[in-house]
């Protein structure tokens, strides 16, 4: 056959090849649950914005939809202030203010003073759950430019307000010099905070201030002396994020990391080693079964003895002594496994070739001139290509749960979250078990395997005559 | 060849595997990053021949090839005599001293109830996946097709592709810190050194802080017993002589378990043998979840303390109990398989 009809040959053959497969419902399953993960890892950049290790919400907080089973009293999601407005001078006739917006969270306000007065920048925010959030976090940075002052200085300060209920203030508050920069970081975690407000100390302010649900505002206060100038503010970074108590599809970890983001790159993770440390199996055990099964006689012993002596020895052991010792970085453990996944694969083919060596199209080709290496290539190889498939569908599995139980144990590779380093994190914690960080990396793995174990017994059903039904 | 032909043969595999295991391991402990360098700077140490000093790293590296005996001074061993030393010392069990504890491993291990601890589990866990996987494997192998036979072989191919750690997890989340059934690990909640109630009153605290783990490993390999049950039943309930057991009026039962079970259980023997190096990796996996203080949670412990003289003891342990179980298996397939003798 030339080149040309090959091509549409082998696509024809593939497309065959499908439709069996997809007629079988078991393979059929797991080819949808693969394809499910394949996508899953390919967009994981379009399916969260968050990275797997950023802090997106509240600290072990559930994901958002257990307020759908649980009711929503007990229950707050993230929220964020609005943009940021200026209000004119509310308090004395004495300043006026212009301001230039620099994005959302950045303002320059300038100010021309009479005789001294109060500028107040805030934002707005209608906080619509009736449970506080667990954690709160802002900063501020004041810049004073152009400040043409006598002795006494303009005084800066941080402020929530239920509108129209009552303020807590100040959070922060500071003086300003011409020229430095004023700044601050406001967490609800830091015990100081109630105390300064007069509440006890420890107390999370947030508890207190979202107890209801209304019209809230977070603002700056600048406290102008009175006297005539002309000042200008720069205010940058001026915002204040809420994180609920719930978060996400998938809740967070103990750091408030987003689980779901650490789920969908996790799963890239997993694919990547699973393939690549099958690949690497199947290419030795490929290669030292046709070599022994071909050659035979010194090699075939020799070979045959190594993989027996291989094949003896406890895996997940010399696994675990091999990646302490060699080190644990994921290309580390992905080499490892595959060198550690070729015995079982080499003895198959190997008795295949046995059988195979004895054919008469083998002493065709040999009659006919042809060399040990383009017998195997050519006639050889692709009567056990069916047996590469199978191999390589049912020993991903082993691969992906091998990486998973070291990193588990501790030994995986501690920048890259793997599922596995996801349930070490999540039984580490000392926090007690958190359903929502242990089900998802463990389902993960679990599916994951069975779509390759359901493919890889179809694909096996397929090429194995003694496996086939009789009809 | 008979059959005392096939356990000579059998006997010199496996003492060829052991000395490949020790060989491996031997290799693998040098390859650690600083061990090639601690043993080059003791060798400078114009001292180290000193009995006091060299007596540390004697089990260790094994440095003294013998004794003067006349100033007690050392005479170095070379890197060949070294590895002599290090093999007898894993014939003969002698592995060192442990960096956490600083006590003989072997005290380490079986002293402290380790060994005991591990073996408890994994006969447990053992017997009953041996068990329900045999029983249930037959009996789907004879309902094959139903909704009775996918069913199984779906729930089996299931557990068997969760992982041991996570189902662990989840046990305990669910049994231990939600229903409050089960302790959520450790052996015995009696405090070591204090006087032990009577044997009979710590049965049922001891059956419920075994029962979770044990669950665990019984879960994860019925699967694999099933699975193979099923298959070669399959192939014996095909053979001939079972459509004349039938056709002789024997009751069902009496053809499953006489006839096709007792044909097809060779390479379930093999198997349960084969997969004893599955075992003890779960038994790892699982001692570490439950806390339960066996030689799996003491490895973790020991990689976690990179306390390699216990890793190294521990990994050629457990080798030579698969290749042990390997050789128990060979015998005994040796002895009720007539065939094999002549192979």
């Amino acid at each position: 056959m030339t080149l040309q009809k090959r091509v549409p040959f082998r696509l024809i053959r593939l497309k065959n090849f499908f439709l069996i497969l997809v007629k079988n419902r078991l393979a059929f399953a797991g080819l949808i649950l693969l394809l499910l993960f394949v996508f899953a890892a390919a967009a994981a950049p379009l399916l969260t914005s968050n990275y797997p290790t950023e802090k997106a919400g509240g600290k072990l907080a559930p994901p958002f939809w257990v307020s759908y089973i649980y009711g929503n009293a007990r229950y707050s999601q993230n929220a964020q202030f609005g943009s940021l407005t200026t209000y004119t001078n509310t308090s004395s006739l004495g300043v006026s203010v212009q301001s230039t917006s620099l994005g959302p969270n950045d303002v320059n306000v300038t100010v021309r003073s009479v005789a001294g007065g109060t500028v107040i920048v805030g934002k707005t925010l209608d906080y619509s759950y009736s449970a506080p959030p667990s954690e709160m976090f802002g900063t501020l940075v004041v810049t004073p430019s152009s400040l043409s002052l006598g002795s006494s200085q303009p005084q800066v300060a941080v402020f929530f307000d239920r509108i129209g209920v009552r303020e807590w203030g100040p959070l922060w508050n500071d003086t300003l010099k011409p020229g430095l920069t004023s700044q601050t970081t406001i967490r609800s975690t830091d015990p100081g905070l109630a105390a300064r407000l007069g509440y006890q100390s420890g107390t999370d302010l947030g508890q207190i201030v979202f107890s209801a649900k209304g019209a809230y505002r977070y603002f700056v206060m600048i406290n102008l002396p009175p006297g005539q100038f002309q000042a200008s503010f720069l205010i940058k970074q001026f915002s204040m994020s809420l994180y609920g108590n719930t978060y996400g599809l998938m809740g967070t970890d103990f750091t408030g990391a987003d689980i779901f983001s650490q789920f969908v790159y996790g799963t890239q993770l997993s694919l990547m080693v699973g393939l690549i440390a099958t690949i690497i199996g199947i290419g030795v055990g490929l290669i030292i079964g046709l070599l022994a099964g071909f050659l035979g006689k010194m090699v075939d012993e020799v070979l045959m003895r190594f993989t027996d002596m291989m094949l003896v020895i406890p895996s997940l052991p010399l696994l675990i002594v091999l990646a302490s010792v060699l080190g644990s970085s994921l290309w580390n453990i992905i080499l490892i496994l595959g060198f550690l996944g070729w015995m079982g694969f080499a003895r198959l083919v190997r008795s295949q070739v046995l059988s195979l060596r004895e054919r008469p199209f083998i002493e065709a080709a040999k009659a006919s001139g042809a060399g040990t290496s383009y017998i195997l290539a050519r006639h050889i190889f692709p009567n056990i290509v069916g047996l590469t498939y199978v191999n390589l569908a049912l020993s991903v599995p082993a691969a992906i749960v091998g990486e998973a139980a070291l990193s588990f144990l501790g030994l995986g590779d501690q920048t890259a979250i793997t599922w596995g380093k996801m349930l070490e994190s999540a039984r580490e914690s000392f926090t007690g078990l958190a359903w929502w960080w242990i089900i998802p990396p463990g389902l993960g793995i679990a599916m994951l395997s069975l779509s390759f174990i359901l493919i890889g017994y179809s694909l096996d059903e397929l090429f194995n005559p003694r496996l086939r039904r009789r009809r | 060849m008979g059959l005392r032909g096939y356990l000579l043969k059998r006997a010199f595999n496996t003492f060829i595997l052991i000395l490949f295991v020790i060989t491996l391991n031997f290799a693998i402990f040098q390859l650690i990053p600083g061990t090639q360098g601690v043993i080059a700077n003791l060798l400078q140490n114009p001292r180290l021949t000193d009995k006091s000093i060299i007596g540390r790293y004697e089990n260790q590296f094994g440095l003294c090839a013998s004794y003067d005996p006349a100033t007690q001074h050392c005479v170095l061993a070379t890197a060949s005599q070294r590895f002599g030393k290090y093999f007898v010392n894993m014939l003969t069990f002698n592995f060192g001293v442990s960096y956490q504890s600083g006590h003989p491993i072997l005290d380490d291990m079986i002293g402290t109830g380790r060994l005991y601890n591990t073996l408890l589990l994994l006969g447990v866990s053992t017997l009953f996946s041996l068990l329900i996987g045999i029983f249930i494997g037959v009996f789907v192998a004879s309902r094959r097709g139903t909704a009775f036979d996918t069913g199984w072989v779906t729930t089996s191919l299931v557990t068997y592709s969760l992982p041991t750690f996570w189902m662990g997890l989840i046990f305990i989340l669910v049994f231990a810190q939600d229903l409050h059934w089960f302790p959520p690990g450790g052996v015995t909640p009696f405090p070591t050194g204090a006087p032990l109630p009577p044997f009979l009153q710590q049965i049922p605290t001891r059956i419920a802080h075994l029962f979770l783990p044990a669950l665990v490993l019984t879960l994860y390999f019925y699967g694999g017993h099933l699975l193979l049950t099923r298959a070669t039943m399959l192939e014996s309930l095909s053979e001939d002589y079972i459509t004349t057991a039938r056709a002789k009026g024997l009751s069902n039962t009496k053809v499953l378990f006489k006839h096709a079970l007792k044909n097809a259980s060779l390479p379930i023997v093999t198997n349960a043998a084969l997969s004893f190096g599955g075992l003890l990796g779960g038994a790892i996996i699982t001692e570490t979840v439950f806390n339960w203080d066996g030689l799996g949670h003491w490895i973790f412990s020991a990689i976690s303390y990179k306390d390699f003289p216990v890793m190294q003891a521990m990994f050629y342990i457990i080798a030579l109990c698969v290749i042990v179980a390997n050789f128990i298996s060979d015998i005994f397939l040796g002895v009720i398989d007539p065939r094999i003798k002549y192979e």
